[in-house]
């Protein structure tokens, strides 16, 4: 009987029901597609960031992240990689060796990141091979071998086959030097690590560096990149102590990109909650018109002996038949341009150079579809409008039935 | 008239009286650069760098020529023999013989350790002009020492904010100097010692650098002064660039 009530009102107010309706839809729509390209973005550019070089999961000597050093080191690289073969859930692990040096070309002398990698297998764990845009990848047997960012290689104003040379010490902090040759040249997009890093083949420097049995990173591939943090504890717990190692997985590695991203949807939710107040501000009215243009149909239907529960509940059946013929289809709009924006990224591969030059590392930026979150944020809106429409409702329904009738 | 000149001489005492002792700072810091370094000095020492996993033995000649004129050769351990290193003109150069280069140390490579030390490229060039850089003022003394209290000057490009020098009466020479950053932090500590006869004069055989930063307990660098000669002719040659490479061998 509600249903029907309710149901003949709405068709009887057809132009407060069809605004609120579309408002509802456009806002969940909106809603539901924008908290999904926030989410599918932050993603891909965390992503970039983590797979472009520091990985998934890192072990180094404790305190090595923060301070690094040669008192720091993986100091048992061989106890560390029998712990790490022994674990199903370890895909891969590759060592690294970062230390400072001069890099020397006939023209100019600068400071850089130069990194010892194990090229076949550091091929597998960041995009380093992806990246190259000239000459080769590193080969597990180059000798004095370089790779090279663009941005360092331009500042040292060598290509690919110029000489370098480097200048710079071991893991025993004495003197290392020799020449180098470029091999290819690299760019991953993110320019402060195009300017400052250079890699060569660990087999040819391990001699000259005195690395022997050490690394200061050793880079984790889990068979399941969403089970890191997970992994990261395990590692935490099966590593002997005396190795004296910390395991950090990405959230912990990149927590100020993660934090950045997470401000970044605060602050697009806030942006969109204004327009939402907007929205439902008009919801109110309209509800709080509707409604006091039948203060006297109410005002009737009480002095007939309806309780004041009974017009409470039937008024807010109408809401909620209104508010879900707008909220279910805005979010079935929302998720279906999510759904598509996932498939066909937003691309920008037309800017990608000055993309670069912005230090950004994406070409493209996908939406995410999950079902939850679509559900979620029906669910707010859902609760968003039927507050909007609670407080007409309240005072109508609270008046007295003479008073009503009386009213014009 | 004569009472006028007396009682003016005694104000113009009086009135000098404070500068005189901010003078003396200075002269007792320009005496101690003086015995240190000399007009000209030949050293020959080994300086040893230890941490958690050991330690390693360098040894090399030093020339240095004033305040601001230094070539060293590294002459121990076989493999980094023949690096040079020259110090002119408030910059750095050096020369690797494996690569055969002659590298202007950059700018942004100052602060870096120096042959793996504890001594940075920066203290090279600069350690032995701190009259030049800084301020000095006496903050303490007792009956052995004078404590002088060094602040840098407005203009001078230097790392450290405040320096604390304790000099020997006996000697007028470094018994410790305290290094602080600008936020009055301890960082490391230089300690004098073996104060022996050398080259003619008294002279500190040990110099020993002790980091003071949390988590650097375990390292430090120790000098050990094995010969050294001072004032004596240095041939101008020797500050060139030219002999970076050709002192080398």
């Amino acid at each position: 009987m509600f249903l029907d009530l309710a149901w003949k009102n709405i068709c009887s107010q057809r132009r407060r029901s069809l605004v609120t309706v579309l408002l509802l839809l456009f806002a969940t729509a909106i809603l539901v597609f924008s908290g999904a390209f926030m989410e599918g973005s932050h993603r891909q550019m965390i992503r970039s960031a983590v797979e472009i070089y520091p990985s998934y999961l890192q072990i180094t000597g404790n305190g090595y992240r923060d301070e690094p050093g040669v008192d720091r080191l993986v100091f048992d690289l061989a106890a560390l990689n029998n712990v790490l073969n022994a674990q199903s859930e370890v895909a891969l692990a590759t060592s690294r060796y970062e230390s400072f040096a001069l890099l020397v070309s006939d023209h100019q002398a600068l400071g850089a990141l130069l990194a010892a990698v194990e090229p076949d297998k550091e091929a597998q764990v960041s995009r380093l091979k992806q990246s190259l845009i000239r000459g080769e990848y590193l080969s597990n047997n180059d000798q004095n071998q370089v790779y090279l960012g663009r941005e360092l290689a331009q500042r040292l104003k060598v290509d690919v086959g110029s000489n370098l040379a480097f200048v710079g010490s071991g893991a025993d902090s004495s003197f290392a030097a020799d020449r180098l040759h470029v091999k290819g040249i690299f760019q991953t997009g993110l320019f402060d690590f195009d300017n400052s890093s250079a890699f060569v083949n660990r087999t040819y420097i391990e001699p000259l560096m005195a690395l022997d049995n050490t690394a200061s990173h050793v880079i984790v591939l889990p068979h399941n990149p969403d089970q890191v943090q997970d992994l990261a504890r395990l590692l935490s717990q099966r590593l002997p102590p005396e190795l004296g190692l910390e395991v950090r997985s990405w959230q912990e590695t990149m927590s100020g990109l993660v934090e950045a991203m997470t401000v970044d949807s605060i602050f697009g939710y806030l942006t969109l909650s204004v327009l939402f107040l907007v929205i439902l501000f008009v919801i109110t009215i309209y509800t709080l018109l509707a409604i006091m243009a039948r203060t006297r149909e109410i005002g009737i239907l009480r002095a007939i002996g309806s309780s004041q529960r009974q017009i409470f509940t039937l008024l807010l059946l109408e809401g909620l038949i209104l508010t879900l013929a707008g909220v279910i289809p805005g979010g079935m709009l929302g998720g279906a341009f999510a759904w598509y924006f996932q498939e066909n990224p937003f691309s920008f591969s037309a800017w990608e150079e000055q993309f670069k030059q912005y230090n950004l590392a994406v070409s493209t930026l996908p939406a995410l579809f999950s079902l939850t979150q679509i559900l979620r944020d029906m669910i707010i809106m859902t609760l968003a409008a039927l507050m909007a429409m609670l407080v007409p409702l309240l005072r109508v329904t609270r008046l007295r039935p003479t008073e009503a009738m009386r009213h014009v | 008239m004569q009472l006028l000149l007396r009682y003016s001489l005694i104000g113009l005492i009086l009135f000098s009286a404070t500068p005189l002792v901010a003078a003396d700072a200075e002269s007792l810091l320009q005496e101690m650069e003086d015995r240190l370094y000399g007009d000209t000095a030949i050293i020959k020492l080994a300086m040893v760098v230890g941490n958690r996993r050991g330690e390693r033995r360098m040894e090399m000649e030093s020339y240095s020529s004033g305040r601001d004129r230094n070539f060293i050769k590294i002459t121990y351990p076989a493999k980094d023999r023949g690096i040079t290193f020259l110090k002119i003109d408030n910059g750095l150069w050096q020369y690797v013989p494996r690569i055969e280069k002659i590298i202007k140390i950059p700018a942004a490579m100052m602060l870096q350790s120096w042959m793996g030390s504890d001594f940075s490229n920066d203290d090279l060039v600069r350690e032995s002009l701190l009259s030049r850089d800084y301020h000095s003022s006496i903050s303490a003394e007792d009956d052995e020492t004078w404590t002088l209290e060094l602040t840098a000057r407005a203009e001078a490009p230097v790392v450290w904010g405040r320096l604390l020098v304790v000099l020997s009466r006996e000697h007028l020479l470094p018994l410790r100097v305290d290094y602080y950053d600008e936020e009055n932090q301890l960082i490391r500590t230089l300690e004098y010692s073996r104060y022996s006869e050398m080259g003619g004069r008294i002279y500190p055989a040990r110099w020993f650098m002790q980091p003071r930063e949390a988590g650097q307990e375990e390292r430090w660098t120790r000098i050990d002064v094995m010969e050294a000669a001072f004032d004596l002719d240095i041939p101008e040659e020797t500050f060139s660039k030219r002999a970076l490479k050709r002192l080398s061998r």
